[in-house]
């Protein structure tokens, strides 16, 4: 179990390798891999507690030193939780238990717990990378502690970290994806969301069509070929400006009906609006501002099974 | 008189004198259509004082001089330009855009000094809905000029949907006519615009995402969320609405000049950011 770690820790005296003191020193229980000097021995391990897997009978492993340390996002988690009695002796006479008292340990961070627990959560229905919610984690405590948007409900700043943290990371969520996860209306989370951009004087790059072609044309179950050709029809259709004022989630909606219309996987207007969260009556508007032309917004080899002429005119 | 007929038809055949109809029309034929000048002038403001009760016809009428009931050369300047200050340049109109935006909606309120009792006003008047479980105000609305009056049971009043500052005071003398008539001790002190909108077009389409980028820390463009681009003036502090159609909505104005201010602000900016 070799891990690197800096020498260089949180407190003086600093642990440097008496020759070199720039070197970045292996934490390593075999051997490190430069000139071996042994710089400490009494190394504190912050990893998560090591696990004693026996074959002997199965009594409780004794060792419990707790929790992997997260020092970035909490305030140092050095607080001793008493958990709720096994036994019969951890009740008093009238049957109540005693040491109930295990609720307010670091109570100036448990809403930022309960709030990280709400974006694990979040994130996990939609099955978000850790990277991003590692990325939404950071920025909620960033909000948190400015307190700039302290009378908001924490789920809404929430919601709206984690759409800020997909934007950040370069693969949007559209509001209505991240209200199916979240309890808070689109319009709560679009207010939190120009707030906290605001409070935190970051900005975030404007969406375009390419962002979700992978993501509806997969749900959708489109070949790549037909996702490809979207793509290109959507892009080419902001350029050209046929679509002036559109959102670009519909335009995106629209770019895949044409181009499953095209190929031999038809789908209809009410499918692709579901999975884009469009009405069908926004993908048709798009969708006639792009059909008159179609013919120059199709990829060049692309294989259409049904001609340019005979796409479904609406 | 068509004083009563206030009540049952609280509008009276009175054509509110308009910024347009100022120009052409001496403004004692309001005064004696509607004779608004009961309302003793307690006003902080010094619009309605500085005229003397005979001529105040309920126009709105700052630092207006003596000769204003005839047409001024001076304020043939152009249409729904300010008439009231002479002491304001008139922006003219040969400089800069040659758009003037034109103003949609001004909220302005009064203090009628009196508590009222908000049920006998809504069983009273015409056009007046009160639903206390929903909003604790009346709504009473008036045809002419066509605006609507919150009236709340302190005796405050806020008075939206009027197109000119003139027809906003108007029309608040109008409501607070109203409630008096149907005996309340209405006065009308404090009248204070708090809020003007106004629209135009600068005919050409834009390009918000170009804006956006030079214009960051103003700026606010979310295409899910509105199709517009938020850009917050600082000087003047005036929130404008830009569209790709290149109509531009102007608002949180407090006067009529901060509106044109801004607007005259914005327009090189949005040239530069034509679409070809």
């Amino acid at each position: 179990m070799a891990s690197t770690g800096r020498g260089d820790g949180l407190a003086l005296p600093k642990v440097q390798c008496p020759n070199r003191p720039d070197a970045m020193l292996v934490e390593d229980y075999r051997a490190g891999p430069e000139c071996g000097l042994v710089v400490g021995d009494r190394m504190i391990d912050v990893g998560s507690e090591w696990r004693t897997f026996t074959n002997e009978k199965a009594t409780k492993d004794p060792s419990r030193v707790g929790d992997a340390q997260n020092p970035l996002l909490n305030g140092g988690d050095l607080t001793t939780m008493i958990s709720k009695g096994t036994g019969a002796a951890s009740f008093d006479e009238f049957g109540n238990s005693k040491y109930q008292n295990r609720r307010t340990m670091s109570s100036s961070d448990r809403a930022m717990l309960n709030a990280f627990k709400e974006i694990t959560t979040m994130a996990d229905r939609i099955n978000l990378p850790r990277n991003i919610t590692d990325r939404t984690n950071k920025l909620f405590k960033q909000v948190y502690e400015q307190k700039s948007l302290k009378g908001r409900a924490n789920d809404a700043i929430a919601s709206a970290c984690l759409y800020i943290a997909c934007r950040q990371e370069g693969v949007p969520r559209t509001f209505k994806e991240i209200c199916a996860v979240s309890r808070i209306s689109k319009k709560e989370i679009g207010r939190c969301f120009k707030l906290i951009l605001k409070a935190l004087e970051t900005s975030v790059d404007l969406i375009t069509t390419g962002d979700f072609m992978s993501r509806f044309c997969s749900n959708l179950g489109l070949p790549k070929q037909v996702q490809m050709a979207a793509t290109y029809i959507a892009r080419n259709a902001v350029e050209q400006d046929l679509v002036p004022g559109r959102s670009p989630i519909s335009v995106a909606a629209a770019a895949i009906y044409m181009a499953s219309q095209a190929s031999a996987e038809k789908k209809t207007q009410k499918e692709i609006g579901d999975i884009a969260g469009v009405a069908d009556v926004t993908i048709r508007q798009s969708y006639r501002l792009i059909y008159p032309r179609a013919a120059d917004l199709f990829p060049p080899d692309f294989k259409f099974d049904t001609p340019v002429d005979k796409l479904p005119q609406l | 008189m068509d004083e009563d007929s206030a009540l049952d038809d609280p509008i009276a055949n009175v054509s509110g004198p308009s910024y347009l109809s100022s120009l052409s029309q001496p403004e004692k034929d309001v005064g004696k259509d509607l004779d608004l000048s009961f309302l003793p002038e307690e006003t902080s403001g010094n619009y309605a004082s500085n005229a003397n009760v005979t001529q105040d016809s309920g126009v709105f009428d700052a630092c207006r001089q003596e000769e204003s009931a005839e047409t001024d050369p001076k304020k043939v300047a152009m249409p729904g330009a300010s008439t009231f200050c002479p002491m304001t340049p008139v922006i003219p109109v040969a400089e800069s855009s040659g758009i003037i935006p034109m103003l949609q909606n001004i909220v302005s309120t009064v203090n009628l000094a009196c508590p009222l009792d908000l049920k006998s006003i809504a069983l009273q008047a015409r056009n007046a809905e009160y639903n206390p479980k929903r909003f604790d105000a009346v709504i009473m609305r008036i045809l002419e000029p066509r605006t609507t009056a919150l009236i709340f049971s302190s005796g405050k009043m806020v008075c939206t949907g009027a197109k000119s500052e003139e027809l906003c005071h108007l029309a608040a003398r109008k409501f607070a006519r109203v409630v008096q008539k149907l005996g309340f001790p209405a006065k009308f002190l404090d009248f204070k615009i708090h809020n003007m909108v106004g629209s135009c077009d600068v005919c050409f389409p834009i390009r918000l995402e170009g804006l956006l980028l030079d214009h960051q820390q103003f700026s606010s463009y979310v295409p899910e969320l509105f199709p517009g681009l938020i850009y917050r003036m600082v000087k003047p502090r005036i929130v404008l609405m830009i569209f790709v159609s290149g109509k531009v909505v102007l608002t949180g104005a407090r006067e009529r000049r901060e509106i044109y201010e801004a607007f005259e602000n914005i327009y090189p900016i949005l040239k530069g950011f034509r679409k070809q």
